[in-house]
């Protein structure tokens, strides 16, 4: 137990020997938190738009009208030659072209039917389809005008409504796509600090030869493992709050579910990062080669975790490989209890998971680090 | 299990796949001895060594480091030996201080004996004014007499040392082996592997590996005489160069 004590500290010592690690500590989530959390977004705003309108008439000023007053779009011109709107959008003056044809006005009140003619730049397919879903409310809405004031129809034709749905959404009611992502990055920010300091730590030790002169004194392997993981599970918890201050200073978003289940839930998650990492260490004679193999199983954790890309849209057989992931489960807590509130009740499954993989992880790292020693 | 034999190997081996780096090794190094371990680079006598401390396990044969097995009692060695190696095993990034009390603190000594021992080394090696500085601005000289003087904080019976004088310059070489000396005179056995052929006349006996085979050991000298030479290094090139 004592030798313990003296790795702890000796390790917190060499930690806060010099500013640079307080600085990684303080500057990393302040600077991922800021510049991720703005830049990260899935909202689409400000699409630009420019019209032609060959008709000229109230209907279709009316109709013009619903785009300028829309947050979505920016209407950045209107064009009289049909030939130069394609020139819009190859300079990128504008992602989208909407023609107003010719009668417009008149086939309305005629009841036949104009059509209108899109033109959207589909570069950047998701956004095209985003812009697409609102250019079609407003013109349901445009429509629904249309038939409340006509004069020819009856009152009952009037009443006939369509079915209609009117989505409310729960827990982020604006889809602000930065309270989806900055939790996300909370724990991006979690694992690189924990995976990259125990592989790192472990694999300076062996390259300055400690760890060899650390072997030959009784101390047992179980005891080395254990004084490595305590301080970087300490910085570990540390940086999260850090962490959650900064979310909630740049953002001003905060825990709305309980901080004590947050930090638990984190704390089981940690157990798979540093698992991770000692299992790094135990392959790697550099701390170049540590920080490499670290890179790329960091890949790997984020990119299969439904941080970016949804695990949903993800071929089936990878959407299994995601399962093995537990960042996959400790980023959908953290948005739960961030966001949501969620009692631990509603999490246990995750947790479980996260559980079983940080477990299975971190004992499998340390018989091979065991076996390794000798 | 009392004997007066501080290290006792018998037809000791260590393989790496099809690579033979000791071969049937076999000696015997005595109580309060000092005993040199000479060989070329490669020679084997790192891998030996290792086996000694228990860092590394045998592919066959047997060996007694302080009276205990080196296959199934590593636990027990390791707390009646020291080991400094060619690497410099101290933290470059802790003060002088932080460094013997995170090793009196490894090797499960009290607080009062930490406290105690680290003012002693600190005066016997005049470090005093150097205490709270890093490890790193001391002269190598220096930093190898701390890190031998922390390989016997908790006072171990036998002391390896794997080539503790590599890029010494030989002032401090020679005080490095004064204190060899005294830790000799102490009742403690020194097992030390050098290259240095100078470094050898100063062992009680030495022996001489090549190839993963111990093919000469003596005192030097009765090595001299038999060998008709009058220096050690003339008899290592003799010999290896036979071989």
């Amino acid at each position: 137990m004592r030798q313990i004590f003296y790795l702890v500290q000796k390790e917190f010592r060499q930690i806060f020997r010099d500013f640079s690690m307080v600085r990684i500590l303080f500057v990393v989530p302040l600077i991922q938190i800021f510049i991720l959390g703005n830049a990260i977004t899935t909202d689409v705003k400000n699409i630009k738009i420019v019209f032609q309108d060959q008709d000229k008439t109230p209907y279709s000023r009316e109709f013009i009208n619903r785009f300028v007053h829309s947050k979505y779009f920016k209407i950045t011109g209107f064009e009289e030659d049909y030939t130069r709107l394609s020139s819009y959008l190859d300079s990128g003056k504008a992602s989208l072209a909407i023609v107003i044809p010719r009668h417009f006005q008149r086939d309305i009140v005629l009841q036949k039917k104009p059509d209108i003619q899109l033109l959207v730049d589909g570069v950047d397919g998701n956004s095209a389809g985003v812009s697409l879903g609102y250019i079609t409310d407003i013109v349901q809405q445009y429509q629904e005008r249309l038939i409340e004031y006509s004069p020819d129809l009856s009152l009952q034709v009037k009443n006939i409504r369509r079915v209609e749905t009117e989505p409310r959404f729960w827990f982020n009611p604006n889809l602000e796509s930065k309270l989806y992502i900055v939790p996300g990055i909370i724990a991006l920010i979690l694992l690189i600090i924990t995976l990259f300091l125990t592989s790192m730590g472990i694999v300076r030790e062996k390259e300055i030869g400690t760890l060899e002169q650390l072997m030959v004194t009784p101390i047992r392997s179980y005891q080395l493992v254990i004084g490595k993981i305590i301080p970087f599970s300490i910085l570990g918890m540390l940086e999260i709050m850090i962490s959650m201050g900064f979310v909630y200073l740049i953002f001003g978003i905060g825990v709305k579910g309980s901080l004590l289940l947050l930090l638990f839930e984190s704390s089981i998650f940690i157990i798979s990062t540093l698992g991770l990492g000692i299992f790094i260490s135990t392959i790697s004679d550099t701390q170049q080669q540590a920080l490499f193999v670290a890179w790329f199983f960091m890949i790997f954790a984020i990119l299969l975790s439904g941080f970016f890309i949804p695990i949903a849209n993800m071929p089936p057989v990878i959407q299994h490989i995601t399962r093995l992931n537990p960042l996959r489960y400790y980023i959908v807590i953290l948005r739960e209890i961030y966001l949501k509130g969620t009692t631990f009740k509603d999490l246990i499954p995750e947790t479980l998971a996260m559980v079983t993989f940080s477990t299975c992880l971190f004992f499998a790292a340390v018989m091979r680090f065991r076996k390794k020693l000798g | 299990m009392e004997t007066d034999k501080a290290v006792s190997v018998s037809k000791l081996s260590r393989h790496f796949g099809k690579f033979i780096a000791v071969d049937e090794i076999s000696f015997e190094v005595n109580r309060g001895e000092i005993f040199g371990f000479l060989g070329a680079n490669g020679a084997g006598k790192t891998t030996a060594i290792k086996m000694l401390c228990g860092l590394l396990k045998p592919t066959s044969g047997e060996a007694t480091v302080a009276g205990f097995s080196i296959n199934s009692e590593t636990a027990k060695i390791k707390k009646n030996i020291g080991y400094m190696s060619q690497k410099f095993s101290l933290y470059d990034d802790l003060t002088v201080k932080e460094n013997i009390e995170f090793y009196g603190g490894i090797y499960g000594l009290s607080r009062e004996k930490i406290s105690g021992k680290t003012d002693q080394l600190i005066s016997e090696l005049n470090l005093d004014k150097m205490k709270n500085s890093l490890t790193k601005s001391l002269p190598l000289g220096w930093k190898q007499r701390l890190a031998l003087s922390t390989s016997l904080l908790h006072d171990p019976s036998i002391i390896f040392l794997d080539e503790p004088t590599g890029g010494v310059d030989p002032i401090s070489r020679r005080n490095f082996w004064r204190i060899i000396y005294e830790i000799a005179g102490s009742g403690k056995t020194v097992f030390v592997t050098t290259h240095y052929m100078d470094e050898a006349e100063y062992c009680n006996r030495i022996s001489i590996m090549h190839k993963g085979k111990i093919i000469e050991l003596g005192t030097p000298t009765g090595l001299k005489q038999k060998y008709n030479k009058t220096t050690m290094q003339d008899i290592f090139i003799h010999i290896v160069g036979r071989n």
